[in-house]
């Protein structure tokens, strides 16, 4: 009777992909919520982190491997629970890898010039896209472009998630 | 002649330029810019032929002269076409590098005729040498092409055939330009980074590109501010907070801003900040600094975030919710709530903090959070955002 058909959705686009993931692990952290009682803030900040890191996730695996920053993504989600030591040594191992990209971005911190941006902000963006340390800029403003991008679906479809379930 | 030579010679750099192909000697004559040449690859093919057999020809005026005969018609058929014209300029101007070389041999008198003889000799011999080289046969016209502006341009329209710098000519390609890879590399990176940064442009909102380093520090602020909302959208999952001290809010859709609102609760603090002299402003400043107080808590540690809301008497709730309430108390305290407008300009994109006050009396605290609690089930019929908003 109520029959809601929703405008039809590319079944394949980022942002249904990025939806069907998230509203599953979603539904996997509803189940385990009865064991806690969320009423202080350690309880809520664990949920709330264990959301986040849902997201994070679903959206990295949305993009699988295609781009750096969602294996960089990926990579941290998977070696975060576990030990710290295979984080040190991948770590070494990837800076290695990437140290002849990394004289491209000392070459090209100069300032003044009309294309190429000071070294200070392309820093702040490297930390703030996953896997962005060991890019030359170019590729980092690539990255962020998709990175951006990425974002902004999350944001939408988690709003619509939200606004489709609070009430 | 000349003026307009160079005005031509201009056009074709900035025809040349945009391309974004790696070999730019290779551009000067092949027929890559192509769609503006007609049959760019047999006259350049002509050309070459033509250079390297007076290359083969000993300096003398005659074999110019003859280069001239052939070289005006050519110019005269393709007078508008812009090849044409380059080749008929390069041509004009190693006659006139020969011209002033003899003519100064001959005179040997002046000092600036003798220096731009041997210029010219010189210049002509490296032209020679570089024709000889089947390598560096593609420079050479750019290369003449290039000391011709250069010398239209840096020397103004006189007629001194001194050219600019003599070791270099034969390396020398294009006016802007060098072959130098490295440079070449690094304009091309320019160029690929610019494009880039256009296209981020057009994906954060704040799109007015100055310059590169304050485009590039709204892309930082649009990516942090990205990550927050993400992270409160994951705070407002927690479904049924309603019963839980430290809240929850959630984005309202409407309002065209993406908007984290607080408002204050408790009128003992936000009394003193209210009252300042010029409201909306300190009560701006205060406010950023507080929003961004609490920003970053947020990222560390919900609770402490809570407790630091609690602490200044505010809590989380939706614009629309709080507009709500406003209006709806609008006649009973309007002197005491002091409102920060969401949507403008600068803060569009940031946390926004709205202190109403409470007028800091006990009594009216617990009515005016039940005011909330009713205008948030009120307003939830026509309001996208769902918050729930407790007293603290």
């Amino acid at each position: 009777m109520n029959k809601y058909n929703p405008p039809r959705m590319n079944p394949s686009s980022l942002r249904s992909r990025f939806a069907t993931r998230f509203l599953r692990s979603l539904s996997e952290i509803n189940a385990q919520k009865p064991t806690a009682s969320s009423s202080s803030p350690t309880e809520i900040f664990r949920r709330y982190r264990r959301i986040k890191v849902a997201a994070d996730k679903s959206m990295a695996y949305s993009v699988r491997s295609r781009r750096t920053w969602s294996r960089a993504m990926l990579w941290k989600l998977r070696t975060r629970p576990c030990g710290r030591r295979s984080v040190k040594t991948s770590t070494i191992v990837r800076k290695t890898r990437h140290e002849k990209q990394n004289k491209n971005t000392t070459t090209a911190t100069t300032t003044g010039e009309d294309g190429v941006v000071s070294g200070v902000e392309a820093d702040e963006l490297r930390e703030l896209v996953p896997g962005g340390e060991a890019m030359d800029l170019y590729n980092l403003l690539d990255e962020t472009a998709h990175y951006i991008k990425c974002l902004t679906t999350q944001v939408q479809v988690m709003k619509k998630i939200a606004d489709f379930y609070s009430p | 002649m000349q003026p307009a030579c160079s005005r031509e010679m201009q056009a074709m750099d900035s025809l040349l330029n945009p391309t974004h192909h790696l070999p730019l000697q290779d551009l000067q004559i092949h027929g890559h810019p192509p769609p503006q040449f007609d049959n760019p690859t047999p006259s350049h093919d002509d050309f070459l032929e033509q250079m390297l057999s007076t290359a083969s020809f000993p300096l003398s005026s005659s074999s110019w002269s003859d280069i001239d005969d052939n070289a005006f018609p050519q110019g005269g058929d393709g007078g508008s076409n812009p090849f044409q014209a380059m080749k008929m300029m390069m041509m004009m101007q190693q006659q006139l590098l020969v011209a002033g070389g003899p003519s100064a041999a001959a005179t040997g008198g002046t000092h600036q005729g003798g220096g731009e003889g041997s210029n010219s000799i010189t210049s002509m011999q490296a032209l020679f040498n570089g024709f000889g080289d089947g390598s560096f046969s593609h420079p050479q016209p750019s290369f003449g092409a290039d000391s011709k502006t250069d010398i239209n341009q840096s020397q103004g329209p006189a007629a001194t055939t001194a050219a600019p710098e003599k070791p270099k000519q034969k390396v020398r390609a294009r006016r802007g330009q060098a072959t130098d890879p490295h440079s070449i590399a690094e304009r091309l990176r320019r160029v690929r980074i610019a494009e880039r940064m256009k296209a981020l442009q057009e994906l954060v909102p704040n799109a007015n590109k100055t310059d590169k380093a304050s485009m590039l520090d709204e892309i930082i602020d649009y990516v942090k501010f990205l990550q927050l909302q993400v992270k409160v959208l994951s705070m407002s999952r927690l479904g049924g907070a309603a019963a839980v001290a430290p809240l929850v809010a959630d984005m309202p859709s409407e309002g065209g801003g993406d908007c984290v609102q607080t408002s204050a609760n408790g009128g003992g603090v936000s009394l003193p900040r209210n009252s300042n002299g010029d409201q909306p402003s300190s009560a701006n400043d205060s406010l950023t600094v507080t929003e961004h107080q609490v920003a970053k808590l947020m990222e560390e540690d919900m609770g402490s975030a809570m407790q630091y809301l609690q602490g200044k008497g505010l809590c989380l709730m939706p614009i629309s919710l709080a507009t709500a309430i406003s209006t709806a108390n609008s006649h009973s305290r309007s002197p005491m709530i002091n409102h920060v407008n969401p949507n403008n300009g600068a803060n569009g994109n940031h946390l926004l903090l709205q202190s109403s006050g409470g007028g800091g009396d006990g009594p009216s605290s617990p009515s005016m959070s039940v005011l909330t609690v009713q205008s948030a089930t009120l307003g939830n019929g026509g309001v996208d955002g769902a918050a729930s908003v407790s007293k603290p």
